[in-house]
């Protein structure tokens, strides 16, 4: 079918077109909300009071935000949860990739589609599931401990010091498959050479991982690492589920992204949260950078 | 390159008794992991089939019970639950087309194109994708309010038509899966661009079209965020969000919400058993590269 | 050019034909259901169990408006309120009634989102003798405006396990003189027979803060909107909460959870402070099979206070073609007899509006207490209750308080820090 003349693209607009549902979408959806939310950061809105309720309050927003304890509090939940529950996902993945890669032929796509499986499922599903399964008096997790260990029932969600832990526990179970599958792929290109030159200079097979593996893998590390310091800094589902939207005990599971949906959705002040996102988005930038210089570095020094 | 010219292993040749003993106790751990993995998802299973005085017993059960059926009505007493379905059934569609659509003609034009402004284009392309979730909240909710598209489907899967990590996929594919001969070729010949395009790229791209309508298939169905901003009424719902206004009743009927969310992940897990392989390769391809 | 013939074609075919008749006839016959259907349709959103009540209202209504229909969207109590911020906010999918729970009236009553019930279309004036006062009052904003109508109240009731007391040589009498004694009587019951005063301390802190408010105040704030988190009524609280944690006489679980539920189902907690709806959840689903074995009593040291209630709202920027209509129905709701009993009936929904409570129905003995007439104890209490002013950010120091709480109980902070550290968090957000 070939279209009339002057409907047809001519090559030199043709990319633009192409690229233009991206452009579109991107400025509607993107652009301008984050530019408004910009805006917002400096106002001071009543919500119920309609669009023109807004008004100018300069810096208020922001001077709130940073004497707020509650925004304090919900970064270093943040912070925390994202350590605790990223760092343990990578150090059993790269061992769990290295072995898988060396162990399983036939069997490997089964392993990895059983460890991957987490990943895939709704967290409100998951969030649900774990909810029952760390009951205080009648989960399965208290059940095991007690049989195993003869630990006291744990009250895992309404007890300030045991909710953090538990869900760092149910975000490291979701995501330690996805980084050992990462982490598999990326073995798969590095060349047999160099393990046969490390075996012939008597390196041991734990030295191989250390300094063939993990070299030969650390564009990926990065990658991992990265997509876990970003995803762990905007947690959001799985403590929002497990607490009922509330951020849990003395907010202890409030993450800041859950504490910036209660400060629109549930206190109205949508002047303060587009501040404190804005904020938030600062440490994340800034984090990013210091673990994209972390991975720089060590390469420069190597 | 095959797995086993990469494997330290295979290089090596040598295992002694200490090696392998080692080596059983590795496959254990596996084997366990693999156990801790799949337990969440046996229990749901299982306890969808009892009542929540069943469930919520010492010992829990841990075989499957006979309150199937009876969950299943309470589940749909109390959530419009076919409506829920169709609902997801039906974004995650609409999300996957758009999003094959406009990734595919992005993607092809970063690939095959040259054209001005084709690097900083890309850059900001690759620059969303660093953008937090929790950024968006206010904001989505806001624009969707300008549209009036609170509490419509449509505020679910348009916005994130082009994603980012789509058009990345999409340009990783093409690069390589698409001779540039080939379009220089069907241009020279008096082919039009969209032409182009829809008969010679589109064809050729079919691996990668179909990881990421998977991906976003998957995706879309598990979506909470957005709905949980923007969806407004129960029977708009789609599912995650229906199984949780479910979950925040006084009363929370555990049955029933066990068998939804069991309903919920096993068209997810059918899926996957059926792509696994496709889906987890045309992933790791994107990331390694 | 071919397209005028088809039209033709297909106009000549609405020529009389048997198949024409009959699809006339169908017609005509289908025609009078359809114009059954209500023309209009009011939108009333509500949380569980006041769906319910609105519900049970359609018939009542219908007669009296056959052409209009009731469509009562429901959702969850957290996820209603929350919902109805955002509907205020964004004009979009207004009900035309929003029923809402006292405690959230404040968040509302000053943005300008609710209509004043007192403009003259609606006058709620005119009925304010008919109320309960303090329902009425608690109503009322900055502006002086009534932004919402009572419907139903929550006169602070204390609900005990007359076997247990009984086994511990104890009566009611023994719990009200004061909070103290409440926790002294605590310890002897514990003794008798291991179960706890109550099953969360949270709860007990509730009632007791809401108790001792001054003219002007509200519970967190007062209309000036100083914080008042850091006084002698919030030190007794906590420090009697406290007392409580020591000596073991509280079951520390999270009010409605499935534990929660289950120690009343095992007589593991021997009272429940609350409003007196609190009845209707116990028999209705929490703890059934313990029927008659409760007794319902003043709460101690004669504190008068309310605990929930419920208020129906007309959002101002609703379809006013609806808004006459929206107002008859809130009439209905709250100032007819039928329907206040039909709720107290059903749903044990104290009725605000005073004629009800002078209903034979009031003098009911209830079986869940043991053929005790509860509601005239609870009538009596809802005389006493005066009004407290909500402020907007009730809901939020509410959380803070309960964090303060639980810093003070389970971590072992002073309470003097603990609440200095709330009042200053208080203050930040007090006048935003």
């Amino acid at each position: 079918m070939r279209l009339p003349a002057f409907l047809r693209l001519s090559p030199k607009w043709a990319p633009y077109v192409f690229i233009s549902p991206f452009l579109i979408l991107f400025a509607v959806f993107g652009v301008f909300p984050l530019g408004f939310s910009l805006y917002l950061a400096f106002q001071s809105w009543e919500p119920t009071g309609g669009l023109k309720a807004m008004e100018f309050v300069g810096l208020a927003n922001f001077a709130f935000a940073l004497q707020d304890a509650w925004f304090w509090k919900a970064l270093r939940n943040t912070l925390w949860l994202a350590v605790a529950s990223g760092v343990p996902q990578h150090l059993v993945a790269l061992p769990l990739a290295a072995f898988i890669h060396v162990a399983f032929k036939r069997l490997r796509d089964g392993v990895i589609a059983v460890y991957f499986l987490p990943y895939i499922t709704s967290t409100v599903a998951i969030a649900i599931m774990f909810n029952a399964l760390f009951s205080q008096d009648y989960g399965l997790i208290n059940a095991a401990l007690a049989q195993l260990f003869g630990m006291a029932h744990i009250d895992w969600l309404h007890d300030v010091t045991h909710v953090k832990p538990a869900i760092a526990f149910i975000v490291f179970w979701r995501y330690v498959g996805f980084n050992t599958v990462l982490y598999l792929a990326a073995m798969q290109t590095i060349p047999g050479e160099q393990y046969e030159a490390a075996t012939l200079d008597g390196a041991s097979r734990w030295r191989q991982f250390l300094h063939v593996t993990l070299p030969g893998i650390r564009p990926m590390i990065f990658f991992g690492v990265t997509l876990s310091v970003i995803g762990g800094l905007q947690l959001f589902e799985e403590p929002f589920i497990l607490t009922g939207g509330k951020g849990g005990v003395q907010q202890s599971a409030m993450t800041s992204a859950v504490y910036l949906f209660r400060e629109a959705f549930d206190f109205n002040d949508f002047g303060g949260a587009s501040a404190m996102s804005w904020l938030l988005f600062l440490v994340v930038a800034l984090l990013t950078w210091i673990t994209n210089v972390a991975f720089r570095a060590r390469k420069g020094g190597a | 390159m095959s797995a086993a010219a990469t494997t330290p292993a295979a290089a090596v040749g040598r295992d002694g008794p200490g090696a392998r003993a080692a080596r059983r106790g590795a496959y254990l751990i596996v084997a366990v992991g693999a156990l801790f993995m799949l337990a969440p998802f046996w229990f749901m299973f299982v306890f969808a089939t009892h009542s929540r005085g069943e469930i919520f017993n010492l010992p829990p059960p841990l075989w499957f019970g006979d309150d199937l059926a009876a969950n299943f009505r309470l589940l749909t007493e109390r959530l419009p639950f076919w409506r829920n379905l169709g609902w997801s059934v039906y974004v995650a569609l609409m999300a996957t087309v758009l999003t094959l659509l406009f990734c595919s003609m992005a993607g092809y034009a970063f690939a095959l194109m040259e054209f001005r402004f084709k690097k900083p284009l890309f850059a900001l392309v690759m620059a969303t994708m660093l953008l937090p979730s929790f950024m968006n909240m206010i904001p989505m909710f806001m624009i969707m309010d300008a549209l009036g598209w609170i509490d419509q489907q449509r505020a679910l899967y348009v916005p994130g038509a082009a994603s980012a990590f789509g058009i990345f996929l999409m340009r990783q594919f093409a690069t390589s899966a698409v001779p540039r001969e080939l379009v220089e070729a069907a241009r020279m010949d008096g082919c039009g661009e969209f032409a182009i395009y829809w008969r010679i790229v589109l064809p050729l791209m079919k691996p990668a079209l179909g990881t990421l309508a998977l991906i976003t298939f998957i995706q879309s169905w598990n979506n909470f965020i957005n709905p949980l901003i923007v969806m407004r009424s129960v029977p708009n719902y789609t599912l995650p969000l229906a199984l949780r206004s479910l979950q925040s009743t006084m009363n929370t009927e555990w049955g029933a919400l066990m068998c939804g969310s069991a309903i919920a992940t096993l068209p997810l897990i059918v899926l996957f058993a059926i792509t696994s392989r496709q889906l987890i390769a045309g992933l790791t391809a994107g990331a390694v590269k | 050019m071919t397209s005028s013939d088809d039209f033709l074609r297909g106009a000549r075919t609405f020529a009389p034909t048997r198949r024409g008749v009959l699809a006339a006839g169908v017609a005509a016959a289908v025609a009078p259901a359809a114009r059954a259907r209500p023309a209009r349709t009011l939108t009333v959103a509500a949380f569980p169990l006041v769906d319910q009540i609105v519900k049970d209202a359609i018939p009542q209504w219908s007669q009296r408006h056959p052409d209009v229909g009731i469509d009562v969207v429901m959702r969850q109590y957290d996820d209603h309120h929350t919902a109805m911020t955002t509907a205020l906010s964004t004009a979009v999918y207004l009900p035309d009634v929003m029923a809402l729970e006292a405690s959230y009236v404040g968040k509302f009553s000053d943005g300008g989102g609710l209509s004043d019930l007192l403009q003259p279309r609606y006058d709620i004036g005119r009925h304010r003798a008919r109320l309960v006062a303090y329902a009425y009052d608690q109503a009322i904003n900055r502006k002086g405006q009534v932004v919402a109508a009572p419907t139903d109240i929550g006169p602070g009731t204390m609900l005990y396990r007359k076997d247990l007391l009984d086994r511990a040589g104890l009566a009611a009498s023994d719990l009200q003189p004061s909070w103290d004694a409440y926790v002294d009587a605590g310890i002897r019951i514990k003794k008798a027979t291991g179960a706890n005063l109550i099953g969360n301390v949270r709860t007990f802190k509730d009632l007791m803060i809401r108790g001792g408010l001054r003219k002007g105040q509200g519970i967190y704030f007062d209309s000036d909107s100083n914080v008042l988190v850091d006084t002698p009524r919030f030190h007794r609280a906590f420090e009697l909460a406290l007392r409580m944690r020591r000596n073991h006489l509280e079951g520390r679980l999270e009010t409605w959870s499935n534990e929660w539920a289950e120690a009343f189902r095992r007589g593991a907690t021997a009272t429940e402070l609350g409003g007196s709806w609190m009845v209707g959840q116990l028999a209705n689903w929490v703890a059934p099979a313990t029927a008659g074995l409760w007794r319902a009593a003043q709460l101690p040291e004669s504190t008068w206070v309310s605990y929930g209630g419920t208020y129906y709202a007309i959002p101002r920027d609703s379809d006013p073609e609806r808004k006459a209509l929206a107002w008859e129905l809130i009439e209905m709701m709250t100032l007819d007899p039928a329907r206040q009993l039909a709720a107290l009936r059903t749903q044990d929904a104290f009725p605000a509006l005073l004629a009800a409570q002078d209903a034979p129905l009031i003098d009911e003995p209830q079986p869940f207490l043991g053929g005790q007439r509860a509601r005239v104890l609870w009538r009596e209490a809802a005389r006493h209750i005066t009004a407290t002013a909500v402020h907007k950010q009730a809901k939020f120091a509410e959380d803070a308080v309960n964090a303060a709480l639980d810093s003070v109980l389970d971590d072992g902070m002073d309470i003097r820090q603990a609440l200095s550290d709330v009042a200053r968090l208080l203050e930040l957000r007090a006048r935003r």
